[in-house]
């Protein structure tokens, strides 16, 4: 719409956005200041802010690493300057001269790969376990995923007839539902079956719960494209599904990539479903609860490291790709 | 495309689906007419419909109700208001948009947890929303029921604004430029071309929100975890955390059961007009 011409109003209009800012951000941010402080320094009933307090990696170590204190320094310096190279790759992406996918694949792998490696290096804590755990888990829970999600999303485009259409509603049903609805009985058929407490049921109940925004989603991306594109492919000699794989695939990534980024924040942030699955083998967010209950003063500062902890993957993620969550968010696809 | 190969391409999802969704509802109808408990786990011991009488007769469920119907009528409307309001400012400014949006973002893409849990500290002793509350306004945050349910409400605010806030902002830029135009051209105010254009061809989205945040609203969890601390002393209960506090804490999974399914014949219930407009829309698509 037609923007103002008074630059007072302009003026207001920029100070407001900033408060709004200040208000999205700020409470993340007192969090890395806790982050780093001692418990003494946290807990007083006057908030402490840089300056006042000496700043500490202990928090961070001791959740971590169980190594004394000036080693899980040297790692954590060594793992820092890693990243750091890592990230500089990431930024200077489109000056590479292959595909900006590949160097940002390339970057999530080796990530992937320090992760996995590090607890033969060092002597890791629990915490560790469960980062070890949510990255199987949102791993497994993007391939299975986004692999039969799109499948189906890119059959539900291309073949219009009633059967796609309750399909589609009763998906959208289901995607109402809370999921809370589905994991008790698999509490239960898992005790029976001895698949609780296992990797693989809570992927596929996470596949399963977001199974219906997956196909909705896509449909909307495949359906962008024209279906004279896969016939020129299959007129030249390409099945169907060759055409879909070399064809449409390639053209609909970036729809893809937004997608999975939604089955991405799905699948690290969840709860309750790992909670009511998990018995020992706990993800990030069940594993941070146990800072929830209580009165324990040193559980702030802990807690506060573990919030700094879980949520820099998800920024990093974010920093890269966030054009297409926006873009995603902003599409209206995301029906439920 | 052939039929058949359509089943092709949907298979592996719908066996994912009605595996893993209806099938786990139909077993969830037969669970809750069944007393299921640590012990009796292979062998659930049938007892009709006693576990709805039970949570029929439940004060704490109808509590828990309450409050989540209370949740729904302030957060829905408050989030789409500010979304709308921000997105109007939004709109109004050119330079440093991707900037406000991508940080306004951060509230959304936060582990619910973890974000429930900086929220709180805020207000804990020590925190500088409880320290500015104490010395500005001689106020003193204490956890107790009422508190507990306001402080939810503000942080599903803080949540999910943004999210509203993207939708209605990405809405106002697909106006029908033409007529804004002869709208200016005929001299009508900023608040008359809001009334009488872009209020309306906003519609849809504002119908889209309001059942995406009333379902979001539904299901919060997380938060009340945290906030509440697990205390039982504090009434801030929402249907969603009182079963799972059912099936986790008191192991009453033949009663928690039942609980989920009276929650799904609600939601159901109030979804059904929305679901016939959508099946209307994909057939009027073809």
């Amino acid at each position: 719409m037609e923007h103002t011409k008074s630059q007072t109003a302009r003026i207001i209009i920029y100070i407001i956005l900033a408060l709004f800012m200040i208000y999205s951000i700020f409470p993340f941010g007192w969090t890395i200041l806790n982050s780093i402080k001692l418990p003494k320094d946290a807990t007083g009933s006057i908030p402490k802010i840089p300056g006042q307090f000496e700043a500490t990696g202990q928090n961070y170590s001791s959740l971590w690493l169980n190594v004394s204190e000036a080693d899980a320094a040297q790692v954590g310096f060594v793992l820092l300057i890693l990243l750091v190279l890592l990230a500089l790759l990431g930024l200077f992406a489109g000056r590479l001269p292959w595909p900006n996918s590949y160097t940002y694949t390339g970057i999530v792998l080796s990530v992937v790969g320090i992760v996995l490696v590090l607890p033969s290096m060092v002597d890791t804590a629990e915490f560790y376990d469960y980062l070890i755990n949510s990255v199987i888990v949102t791993i497994g829970t993007l391939a299975v995923s986004l692999s039969i999600g799109a499948l189906a999303g890119y059959g539900l485009a291309r073949y219009r007839y009633l059967i796609s259409v309750i399909i589609l509603v009763l998906a959208l049903a289901f995607r109402a539902l809370p999921s809370i609805s589905f994991v008790l009985p698999f509490f239960y058929l898992g005790q029976i079956s001895g698949l609780y407490d296992t990797h693989i049921l809570l992927i596929f109940c996470l596949v399963a719960t977001n199974q219906p925004f997956t196909i909705w989603m896509l449909r909307s991306f495949f359906m962008e494209i024209p279906r004279e594109i896969e016939e020129a492919a299959m007129m030249d000699g390409a099945g169907r599904l060759r055409a879909f794989l070399l064809v449409i695939v390639p053209i609909v990534w970036p729809g893809i990539i937004t997608t999975g980024l939604f089955t991405l924040l799905l699948a690290y942030n969840d709860f309750l479903l790992a909670r009511i699955l998990m018995q020992t083998n706990w993800t990030l967010p069940v594993g941070i609860a146990q800072f929830t209950g209580g009165e324990d003063p040193g559980h702030v500062t802990l807690a506060a490291a573990a919030s700094v902890s879980v949520t820099l993957p998800i920024i990093c993620v974010i920093i890269f790709f966030q054009k297409y969550l926006i873009r995603g968010l902003a599409s209206g696809a995301v029906k439920g | 495309m052939k039929r058949n190969t359509f089943f092709g391409f949907v298979t592996p999802s719908l066996i994912v689906m009605v595996g893993l969704m209806v099938l786990p509802l139909l077993a969830s109808l037969v669970l809750g007419l069944h007393r299921i408990t640590i012990r009796n786990l292979r062998a659930p011991a049938w007892i009709g419909l006693q576990n709805y009488e039970d949570v029929l007769s439940d004060p704490r469920f109808w509590d828990s109700l309450e409050f989540t119907l209370i949740f729904i009528a302030v957060t829905v409307p408050i989030r789409m208001l500010l979304g709308l309001a921000f997105a109007l400012l939004l709109d109004q400014i050119v330079k440093w948009r991707g900037f406000f949006i991508a940080g306004s973002l951060m509230p959304f893409v936060l582990t619910p947890v973890v974000g429930t849990l900086i929220f709180r500290d805020l207000f804990d002793i020590g925190g500088p929303l409880s320290y500015v509350l104490n010395e500005l306004f001689n106020f003193r945050m204490i956890w107790n029921t009422v508190n507990v349910r306001v402080l939810i409400i503000i942080h599903s605010l803080w949540v999910s604004t943004p999210f509203a806030m993207i939708v209605f902002f990405a809405g106002l830029q697909t106006l029908p430029k033409e007529r804004l135009e002869a709208a200016r051209v005929d001299g009508a105010s900023w608040l008359k071309q809001l009334r009488h254009i872009a209020i309306p061809h906003l519609y849809s989205l504002f119908v889209f929100v309001a059942l995406i945040s009333t379902m979001d609203s539904y299901r919060v969890l997380d938060s009340v975890l945290v906030l509440t601390r697990q205390n039982p002393q504090i009434d801030a209960r929402t249907v969603m955390y009182y079963s799972f506090l059912t099936a986790v804490e008191f192991r009453r999974w033949g009663k928690a059961n039942a609980m989920s399914i009276i929650t799904v014949v609600g939601i159901f219930i109030v979804l059904i007009p929305f679901l016939i407009m959508t099946y209307r829309d994909q057939l009027q698509e073809d």
